[in-house]
């Protein structure tokens, strides 16, 4: 298969399309499971394809989708948004030095398709092959664009098809946060932010009794590790090598990523 | 209160703006800039605080806000599991089928 990405004579997309390949595959059971939890919110095909489409990321349309449900007020649920996609500005910010010299219109087209996931192939791609370009990487991020649209869906189909546990179906959406705390989980710090927030979203969440309590733990929270991490850094001249900071080695030998390339 | 497409178009409308706006600006923004330092630390420890509080809302927090876990059983163990399969094979796709899988057998079970 390498030899045939290799091959000058396979036309681009066609190269694109495979690069993307193990990501859209991936993301045909999230996109099913989406479109069902949506269908149950009571989004019809057209608005389920809408929302795929604009929003373009699984925890927030599944966010969407279990905020409906529980009837939380508008307000609240474009907040939690925010905050939830708040972290593509970390995202964008870190390959806005792949798309120097683009114009307005291409960096709005590629803003609106970033994702987590196909900024990682991007992020791998453009820091290791010097012929990838920003077009390419919007390639890359269209393909993964129709998989997703396409499985969310047949999901809204299958949802209105067939009587699902939903209960079974929403744990889709909670996996999908443990594997992206487990991405971030890179040092000792990170472990003790993980657990303090569990302690400040239950006590947050009865005290205000609102999902504003996870807005709030979340800003602590990041707070505290963030302060712990300056203490560190300005106390210690040698803090890579402290304890708490010292990065994790990685179990699956997967490329560093955009926070250890940071610390350079 | 049930919503209405109407109203749903515009929640759609509106979470597209709050979805575009953080992944526009500063991507517009630094291409021609720095990134100050302190933002970067700090965006460091939001996803970690923000993915563990939802996933405290999903696994403990009723729809009433109040703390329960008697019935989440299933969820529980396989949060675990996820959380081990996610570690191991760093594989999103391999994360969310074993997790469903597993609240499915161990549901079936209990």
């Amino acid at each position: 298969m390498t030899k045939e990405v290799n091959d000058p004579s396979t036309p681009n997309w066609m190269k694109n399309l495979k690069v993307s390949m193990p990501l859209n595959l991936s993301y045909i059971p999230i996109g099913l499971a989406c479109g069902i939890l949506l269908h149950a919110a009571g989004f019809n095909t057209y608005l389920t394809a809408l929302v795929s489409i604009m929003i373009f990321s699984g925890g927030a349309q599944f966010l969407i989708a279990s905020m409906l449900v529980i009837e939380a007020p508008l307000l609240s649920i474009v907040l939690m948004l925010f905050f939830l996609e708040l972290r593509y500005a970390f995202l964008g910010s870190s390959l806005s030095k792949y798309l120097q010299g683009q114009s307005n219109r291409f960096t709005f087209l590629f803003a609106a398709s970033l994702n987590d996931e196909n900024y990682a192939i991007n992020y791998l791609k453009f820091s290791t092959d010097k012929k990838w370009t920003p077009s390419d990487a919007l390639q890359v991020e269209h393909y993964s664009l129709l998989f997703w649209t396409v499985s969310n869906i047949i999901g809204s189909f299958i949802g209105s098809a067939l009587h699902i546990n939903l209960t079974i179906v929403h744990f889709a959406l909670t996996a999908l946060f443990i594997y992206m705390i487990v991405m971030q989980l890179k040092s000792l710090l990170k472990l003790f932010v993980m657990v303090i927030t569990v302690g400040f979203a239950i006590f947050f969440m009865l005290l205000i009794k609102s999902t504003l309590g996870l807005v709030a733990s979340t800003l602590l929270a990041s707070f505290i590790g963030y302060s712990i991490e300056s203490y560190i850094r300005k106390r210690n001249p040698k803090y890579r090598k402290n304890r708490l900071l010292r990065l994790f080695k990685n179990p699956a030998g997967t490329p560093m990523d955009e926070s250890d390339e940071d610390d350079k | 209160m049930e919503w209405n497409s109407t109203q749903h178009f515009w929640l759609i409308m509106l979470s597209f703006l709050v979805a575009l706006i953080p992944r526009f600006v500063p991507l517009a923004f630094f291409r021609t800039r720095k990134i100050p330092k302190w933002f970067n630390e700090w965006m460091n420890y939001v996803p970690i605080a923000l993915f563990t509080s939802l996933v405290v809302k999903d696994l403990c927090i009723t729809s009433t806000y109040t703390f329960s876990i008697a019935d989440k059983l299933p969820e529980l163990i396989s949060a675990v599991i996820v959380f081990a399969i996610a570690y191991w094979t760093r594989s999103m796709a391999i994360s969310v089928v074993v997790g469903l899988a597993s609240v499915f057998l161990i549901a079936f079970i209990i």
